[in-house]
Order: C-alpha cells, then sequence, then structure tokens
C-alpha cells in the first residue's frame, strides 16, 4: 500500500474510535427534561408514546466492549496501513500451515500400504477405499462413476487395454496422459480401396461383411494399418492403437469403421501429474488395476 | 426542534448521512487495493484472452454460466485438494466482468483449464447427462450451431482495449478472419480450456 494509503487508513481507522468513544460519552450525559408521564413527549398516530428509560448499563458496556475490542485486534492482526500487527498474521501463512498439517497427516495414513508391491496393495481394503473416492472424484465424469467407459472414454474394467495394463503401464497413463490419434485414410485409400479395407476390418471381428472386398482389403492393411495396429490387427501399447480383432470398440461400435477412415479419430487422456500428488495417482491406477485383476 | 428530531423525521437526510458513515468502510477497504500491485497487475504470463475464448466468455456470460458455477478457488485446503492452487486477485485483471461468484450448484471452474479433454467438454455441454448421469446441468445443444458473434467479439475487444487490456492494432485487425467459421461451443470450450492456466495447477 502506498505511503498516501498507508497513513489516510491510519487516520480515518483511529479517529473512528475516537469519534465512537466520544460519541458515547456525549451521549450518555446528555440530560432529557424529564416529564412527568416519563416519555420522550412524541406522539404517533394519535396515541402511541415512547417511554424515556435510560439505557440498560449493561448494554452501554457492551459498546465500550467493541472499542476496547477493535484495540486489542489491531494490536494483534493487520488493519492499521501497512502495519503488520504483532503476531503478523497473513491468510497465505495460514493455509500454508494448514496444508502442510493436512500433508503430514496424508502421508502418515498412507504410510501403511503405499510401499507394498502393487499385489498385496489392491488386497489392502483401507487402499481401495481410497483409491476408488480419488476415481469418483477426478476421473468418473468421462470414465464413469462404474468405470466402465463410455463413446471416446475406454472402459477400464475389462481386459482389453490400448496402452498396456500392467501396474507401470497404467501409472504411466494416468501420470502422463495420453493421446491417441488415428489418421483419416480415406484419401489415401481412395473409395474403393476404404470399402475393401473396412470390410476386412469387420471380419477381423467377425461381423457381417463382404467376402471379396475383404480379401481385397487384406493386403491394403498390411500396407497401411499394420504399422499402427500391427500385422495381425492386435493393436500396438506404445500408439494406443486399439486391437480391432475383439469387437470390443473404443468409439461405441463397428460403425465407427467408416468414421476412422474418412475423419480420424482421437483420444486424449489429459495429464494427471498436476493435478493428484504421487501418492494419489499409485493409489487411483491400483484402484484401476483392482478392477480387471482380482 | 432538536438536531436529532430533525435527523429522525427527514428519511432523505438520514438516508445520505447513513450513505456518508457507510462509505467510510467502502473507502477504506476498497480504495487502496485500487493502487496495490498484487492486485491490479497481471500474474507472469498471464495474457489477455485471445478472440476465440473472449467470444467464449461472451457465451459464459450471456448463458448464464456463472449461475451455478463459480471461479475463484478460495485459500482452504480442501479446496485446493480439490480445484488446485487457491486463485489470486492477478489472474482476473483480464476479466470483464470479473466471474469470481459465490454460487455452487455445480463446481469451481476457475482451474478447469486442461484438466479435461476438448471432446469431453464438448459431449459435456451438449448433453451432460450423457457422461455425468446423475448431472442436473442443463445441456447446451444449440451452441454447436450457432456461429459466434464476430463484430460482438471485435467491439469488446475495442472496449476492452480502451479499458486497458493489451490488445494491439494488429490483434483487433486480425479478430475476425480468427473467426470464421467458429460455432459458439468451439468458442465456449477455448474459454473453458484457457481457465485458471497461468497458474500451477496445483498447490503441492
Ligand atoms: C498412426 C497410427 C495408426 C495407423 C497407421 C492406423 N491407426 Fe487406426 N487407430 C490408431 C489409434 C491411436 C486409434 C485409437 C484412437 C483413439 O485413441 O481414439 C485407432 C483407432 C482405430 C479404429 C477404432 C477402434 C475402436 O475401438 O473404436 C479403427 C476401426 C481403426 N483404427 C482402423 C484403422 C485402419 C483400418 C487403419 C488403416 C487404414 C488404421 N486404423 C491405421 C492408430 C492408427
Ligand atoms: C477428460 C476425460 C478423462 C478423464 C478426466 C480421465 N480420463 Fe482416462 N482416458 C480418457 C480417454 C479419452 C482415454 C483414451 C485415450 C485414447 O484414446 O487412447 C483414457 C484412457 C485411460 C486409460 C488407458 C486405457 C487403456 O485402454 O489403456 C487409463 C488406465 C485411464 N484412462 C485411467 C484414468 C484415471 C485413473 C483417471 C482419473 C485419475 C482418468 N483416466 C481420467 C479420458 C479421461
Ligand atoms: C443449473 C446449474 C448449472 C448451469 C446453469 C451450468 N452448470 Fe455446469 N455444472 C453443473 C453441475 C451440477 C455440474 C456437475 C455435474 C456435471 O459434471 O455435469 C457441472 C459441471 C460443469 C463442468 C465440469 C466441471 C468439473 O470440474 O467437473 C463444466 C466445465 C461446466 N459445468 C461448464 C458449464 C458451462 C460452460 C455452463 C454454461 C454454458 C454451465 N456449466 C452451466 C451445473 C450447472
Amino acid at each position: 500500500m502506498s505511503n498516501f494509503w498507508h497513513w489516510t487508513v491510519i487516520i480515518v481507522v483511529i479517529a473512528h474510535i475516537v469519534a465512537y468513544l466520544w460519541l458515547l460519552l456525549a451521549t450518555s450525559k446528555k440530560k432529557v427534561d424529564k416529564r412527568e408521564d416519563n416519555t420522550t413527549g412524541h406522539v404517533w398516530d394519535d396515541d402511541l408514546m415512547e417511554l424515556d428509560n435510560p439505557m440498560p448499563r449493561w448494554w452501554l458496556w457492551l459498546f465500550v466492549l467493541t472499542i476496547v475490542f477493535s484495540l486489542g485486534y489491531l494490536y494483534l492482526y493487520p488493519g492499521l496501513g501497512n502495519i503488520k500487527g504483532s503476531k503478523e498474521w497473513t491468510s497465505v501463512d495460514e493455509f500454508k500451515t494448514a496444508y502442510e498439517a493436512n500433508t503430514e497427516a496424508r502421508n502418515r495414513s498412507f504410510a501403511g500400504f503405499i510401499n507394498k508391491p502393487i499385489e498385496e496393495l489392491i488386497k489392502d481394503e483401507n487402499a481401495m477405499l481410497i483409491g476408488k473416492r480419488i476415481f469418483s472424484n477426478n476421473c468418473a465424469l468421462c470414465h464413469g462413476s462404474d468405470a466402465a467407459g463410455a463413446v471416446g472414454f475406454p472402459n477400464l474394467t475389462d481386459d482389453d487395454w490400448n496402452w498396456g495394463g500392467e501396474f507401470d503401464n497404467i501409472l504411466t497413463t494416468i501420470t502422463g496422459g495420453r493421446m491417441g490419434v488415428m489418421p483419416a485414410f480415406a484419401p489415401a485409400l481412395g473409395e474403393e480401396g476404404t470399402k475393401q479395407v473396412a470390410a476386412y476390418v469387420r471380419s477381423l471381428s467377425g461381423i457381417d461383411h463382404d467376402t471379396s472386398l475383404a480379401a481385397e482389403g487384406e493386403q491394403k492393411f498390411g500396407m497401411f494399418c499394420a504399422a499402427c495396429h500391427g500385422p495381425d490387427a492386435k493393436g500396438n501399447d506404445m500408439f494406443g492403437a486399439p486391437n480391432l480383432t475383439d469387437d470390443i470398440w473404443l468409439h461405441g461400435s463397428h460403425e465407427i469403421i467408416e468414421t476412422a477412415l474418412y475423419e480420424g479419430l482421437n483420444g486424449n487422456m489429459p495429464t494427471q501429474k498436476d493435478i493428484l500428488d504421487e501418492n494419489r495417482i499409485k493409489l487411483v491406477a491400483a484402484y484401476v488395476y483392482s478392477l480387471s485383476n482380482q | 426542534m432538536s438536531k436529532h428530531e430533525k435527523i429522525e423525521k427527514n428519511i432523505g437526510l438520514m438516508g445520505v448521512m447513513v450513505a456518508v458513515v457507510i462509505s467510510f468502510a467502502g473507502i477504506i477497504e476498497i480504495a487502496p487495493l485500487m493502487s496495490q500491485a498484487s492486485v491490479v497487475e497481471p500474474v507472469p504470463g498471464l495474457e489477455p484472452r485471445n478472440p476465440l475464448e473472449l467470444a467464449g466468455q461472451n457465451v459464459y456470460v450471456s448463458e448464464g454460466c456463472y449461475n451455478c458455477h463459480s471461479q475463484q478457488v478460495r485459500p482452504f485446503v480442501d479446496e485446493t485438494l480439490r480445484y488446485g492452487h487457491y486463485s489470486v486477485a492477478g489472474e482476473s485483471v483480464y476479466d470483464r466482468p470479473f466471474q469470481w461468484g459465490s454460487k455452487r450448484t455445480g463446481p469451481d471452474l476457475a482451474r478447469v483449464g486442461g484438466r479435461y479433454s476438448n471432446e469431453w467438454h464438448e459431449i459435456h455441454l451438449m448433453d451432460p447427462r450423457s457422461v455425468v448421469p446423475t448431472s442436473n446441468m442443463p445441456g447446451y445443444p444449440w451452441l454447436a450451431d450457432t456461429p459466434v458473434d464476430i463484430e460482438q467479439t471485435v467491439e469488446s475487444m475495442k472496449v476492452l482495449k480502451m479499458l486497458g487490456h493489451p490488445y494491439s492494432d494488429d490483434d483487433i485487425a486480425n479478430a475476425a478472419a480468427s473467426l470464421t467459421d467458429k460455432t459458439q461451443l468451439d468458442a465456449l470450450v477455448a474459454y473453458l480450456q484457457d481457465l485458471g492456466t497461468a497458474m500451477p495447477r496445483s498447490y503441492q
């Protein structure tokens, strides 16, 4: 605060306190002419009158008390311009202290299980309870409260993993996030080629398809798609390319195949390391792992 | 007539005197802040909103999202654990009107930028219940087929520039081009993805 405001605040605050004190003393000393009927003499609505009794003493003392309180407050806490007050209190410091105490308490309650190997961790009821809560607060809005996913958001309860289902894969996925990108291939394949590859992809999951088109498509799949989805179309954890042979569809159903080829697809699992600390990431990863590894 | 009676019987005079007394508190609590750097200077790295984000802010205000969402993480442990680093004043110097708010039917949005993907925001704004089955947030499906109001956005930039937002003449001249073919949904998502990103997301 600039010097000008520093002094303005001090002067106005002190002047107010002095003025209140003066007002209190001045009005409490003032004698009103006593009337015989002990009223102020005001009459409203023909016959409504006001008694003129002095204020109760204890009430008056409350006013004095507020003034004493304000002086004590201004001594202890910041209130007079830039003066910090004897306690040097700030809201940021108060927050820091509370946050550190909370972190310590959290770490203490995690200490019992956070370093357990994963196979034991998933058997620890408390750990799984905490993991589930973290999941509900941070992940459920995309993956569903039962973790069964939605169109574009993978099911985390099955054995089908695009980025790997080992505990370490899951930990990496959650910590750093994932970006699955499937470019549009229709321009390169042409209309006929797109039909052929689509038929071949349908055949892989045993869905109705035109066999002669699919036969043509197989070779094109090897040229255009195998680099990411693998020559056997079983997917690749490195690129997050899904397994195309299991009739499990990240983007809803096999209806997506044409869209995938004409428009491309992408999925973005946002990084969590800026949102959750390491311990909480480990617990939620363990919870996710436990859903398909009982 | 005593002085006291004069005031008591003249409601206009009493009103004026009450206002004068109360304004002392206002002056002492508010006026010094207007010259305090931590309140009026942007935090390092804060940029004024680009045209698309600004259009999004205008949609946010006109659709009344603030009726259910605040944009202020208060400095309490539970809030910072849930939403991230508490908000500081220097983050909202380019918010006119500011969106701090106090009504939380839905979660605070001060640090929602980057937290979810664009796809999720689009699905959620069109039909919240398709991703959060128990949500009572209304859907805003028309945003996807309503183009952004380019003229209004450019006018907004001019007014904000007068109020001190550091837009260059080039920024304003190029704004219209960067908004062609954008829908209100694109703008709103861009705005949401920008919220709170000038500060570290979490307090750790
Ligand atoms: C650059 C690597 C890459 C190439 C090449 C590629 N894909 Fe993909 N594909 C992906 C990724 C990554 C995804 C998952 C997209 C996501 O995360 O949303 C995907 C998803 C798909 C899906 C949707 C799967 C589902 O479960 O919803 C289909 C179908 C598909 N690809 C078919 C193909 C075909 C056919 C080709 C060849 C023409 C091909 N892909 C080439 C990476 C690739
Ligand atoms: C904004 C929505 C969103 C949020 C929030 C989110 N995820 Fe995801 N997650 C996704 C998407 C989309 C994918 C798929 C990425 C892709 O297309 O490859 C994914 C993928 C994953 C995968 C990999 C699945 C696989 O098949 O390999 C795991 C594990 C996962 N998420 C766990 C979590 C956890 C745990 C949280 C909470 C801490 C979380 N996610 C929060 C959207 C989200
Ligand atoms: C009637 C109150 C209401 C209104 C109006 C409303 N919301 Fe919501 N919003 C909610 C509730 C409740 C949730 C939590 C459930 C959910 O995710 O849908 C929420 C969640 C959200 C979220 C996810 C936040 C998070 O961290 O989980 C975003 C983003 C959001 N709203 C944006 C908006 C925008 C933008 C508007 C205006 C176009 C808006 N909301 C209008 C009630 C509302």
